[in-house]
């Protein structure tokens, strides 16, 4: 377990090694400077020498790396071109917001896609797995920004019950979670519905039955706990595809979170916003699925990491 | 001896069966055909596939052309089917040319990685040792990364637009494929049957096209129809949120993000290339799991 540990941690900081260095060159190479963002478009050539100076890009890329690392080592983070806000005031605020959907989107997608998947494995073919199975193919189908327009049509201009957009009161953090999370559960219910059924189909569950235990017990019990298994496996990809939807929904939302930020900051070409939170969000999905590979050992004592 | 004269019964109807190959086809089709949803979806799949090749042939207007006069025509209103937005573009213009760039990231970057990555993952799986060590730890690496992020992140090195949503698409997406083929090329090598077909004597390329070939492809077959489908969403929520495609380009995603501040007015604007997108996307999510029951019977769910 040490050994693999190691050899897991070696790989993790080689990739961020890698990510930190494609992330920082490709934005050197990135069309257009800092000086166009900031400074007014009439200045003077040598204003925008002196500005470039300041910010040390007339240094050589090796260079100007080597002094990010550093930096960053130093907990020096920079500050926003466009606002001013120190990287780190930055993480603060925008960080929690993001957490605060994120985990109530997994929360609300895991409390309603497993029971809904064992129900429909528990009484296959009945109307509930026939709801189930719909509701699992719309959820998959449905894109989630598309899904964000027909709520925000329904609850805010015709209903007039949740805002349509912005923080970060309760009220504003139904819609986004419920959109967050309607791909997730779709997912999860599924995957838990035919986990549930390989599992009813095996020898064990004939055996459970025929020593009388309760159908409830054999269900809940039994396959439920077997049945978690790919679900688990599958947590670490499902919470790097959540990440990837939280820039889009926390966009349409005008969820001042870290996805919104990041988007914002690529389209006003706020370079140092955009290259720490595009490295922390890659090191938050490594991160998840090494995570993920762990419990996966916990859980599932078949597998064990040598 | 009540069986020998049933088993001649068989034997005889077997020699009056055309070639093997021939019925494990028209088999494939004929369970098409009986699953329902799969035929809807694979119909579905081939109406877009020819509204994108010739649909912008027939476009009655350019995608672009403004006819401030005409603004806002709901459906079905004086030469224009679809109406027009709210600068009096001709909608169904720009459905067509819109349904033309989703196709073109969903299938066309799809059948690139389908490519590469079979061909990655056959490669690692033929040659192993270090070629596999290094094939299987860049897609250890890509497979699954969110490609969202990587579409993102991507914008912000190239500016935003088409180009970097698809080269996200097409950088993590081989992957899958590489990974689905490499494990079943693995299995097939070891296969009893492919060891026999060895040791009568078949040849390497034989094997390969008649033995390994037809396995391998089915799960990636599968595997491209969801990918598809997802490329076409991926595609759609960035350009909704600025990153992918950039107006006037009509991508559906532009589309309804231009609509969305009328859609209290003019609903349709949103709502026609919505719609375009849930239908083509559970369209080919049908024809995935149709092809999947159909094509690969251990990958079969409940």
């Amino acid at each position: 377990m040490g050994a693999y540990l190691a050899r897991r941690g070696l790989r993790m900081m080689v990739i961020m090694l890698l990510a930190s260095i494609a992330v920082f060159y490709s934005l050197r190479f990135a069309p257009g400077d800092p000086s166009g963002v900031v400074l007014n478009p009439l200045a003077l050539e040598e204003v925008r020498e002196a500005y470039r100076e300041q910010l040390g890009l007339n240094q050589p890329i090796v260079v100007q790396y080597f002094v990010y690392v550093s930096n960053l080592a130093r907990g020096e983070l920079g500050t926003s071109l466009v606002t001013g806000k120190s990287i780190t005031d930055l993480l603060a605020s925008h960080g929690t917001n993001s957490l605060i959907l994120g985990l109530s989107a997994v929360g609300l997608s895991y409390l309603i896609g497993l029971p809904l998947g064992v129900l429909a494995a528990a009484k296959r073919n009945s109307a509930v797995d026939q709801v189930a199975m719909g509701v699992g193919i719309v959820g998959m189908g449905m894109p989630n920004f598309w899904l964000a327009l027909l709520l925000i049509y329904l609850f805010s201009s015709k209903l007039h019950w949740l805002p349509s957009a912005g923080c970060c009161g309760a009220k504003h953090l139904i819609m986004p979670t419920l959109v967050l999370a309607a791909e997730g559960t779709a997912v999860t219910m599924r995957m838990m519905r035919s986990s549930m059924l390989e599992h009813l189909g095996q020898d064990f569950v004939r055996t459970h039955r025929a020593k009388g235990l309760s159908e409830w017990t054999i269900v809940g019990g039994r396959v439920f706990r077997n049945a978690l298994i790919p679900i688990v496996s599958l947590s670490g990809l499902r919470i790097g595809w959540l990440i990837g939807y939280t820039l889009v929904v926390e966009t349409i939302f005008n969820w001042p979170g870290v996805g919104y930020l990041l988007v914002d900051a690529v389209l006003r070409r706020d370079y140092p916003v955009v290259q720490f939170f595009s490295l922390l969000l890659v090191f938050t999905v490594v991160v998840a699925n090494l995570l993920a590979d762990l419990v996966y050992g916990l859980v599932d004592p078949r597998i064990r990491h040598a | 001896m009540a069986i020998a004269p049933s088993r001649r019964v068989v034997w005889k109807e077997a020699e009056g069966l055309p070639p093997v190959r021939a019925s494990r086809l028209t088999g494939a089709w004929r369970r098409l055909a009986r699953n329902k949803l799969a035929l809807v979806g694979s119909l579905v799949a081939l109406l877009y596939v020819l509204i994108g090749l010739i649909g912008p042939f027939f476009a009655p207007y350019d995608y672009a052309e403004q006819d401030l006069l005409a603004a806002s025509q709901p459906p079905l209103s004086d030469g224009h089917l679809l109406g027009t937005d709210q600068l009096g573009r001709d909608m169904l213009s720009r459905l067509v040319v819109g349904i033309r760039i989703s196709l073109l990231v969903g299938f066309g970057v799809t059948l690139i990685s389908l490519v590469v990555g079979t061909l990655a993952g056959a490669v690692a799986a033929y040659y192993r040792g270090w070629v596999d060590t290094f094939i299987s730890g860049v897609v250890e690496l890509t497979w699954g990364f969110p490609l969202i992020l990587i579409a993102v992140i991507l914008a912000g090195a190239m500016g935003p637009g088409l180009p970097a949503t698809v080269l996200a698409v097409g950088l993590i997406n081989w992957a899958g494929f590489a990974r689905i083929v490499r494990g079943e090329v693995l299995h097939l090598r070891e296969a009893e049957y492919v060891q026999a077909a060895r040791a009568l004597g078949v040849g390497d390329r034989r094997i390969l096209a008649r033995h390994v070939m037809p396995n391998v492809l089915a799960p990636a077959l599968v595997m491209a129809s969801y990918y598809v489908a997802l490329a076409i969403i991926v595609e759609a929520g960035l350009s909704f949120i600025g990153m992918g495609a950039q107006p006037p380009l009509p991508s559906l995603g532009v589309m309804i993000a231009e609509g969305r501040n009328y859609m209290l007015l003019n609903h349709w604007v949103t709502t026609i290339p919505g719609l375009a997108i849930v239908a083509v996307v559970l369209g080919l999510n049908l024809l995935g799991d149709g092809l999947r029951d159909i094509l690969d019977p251990r990958l079969r769910s409940g």
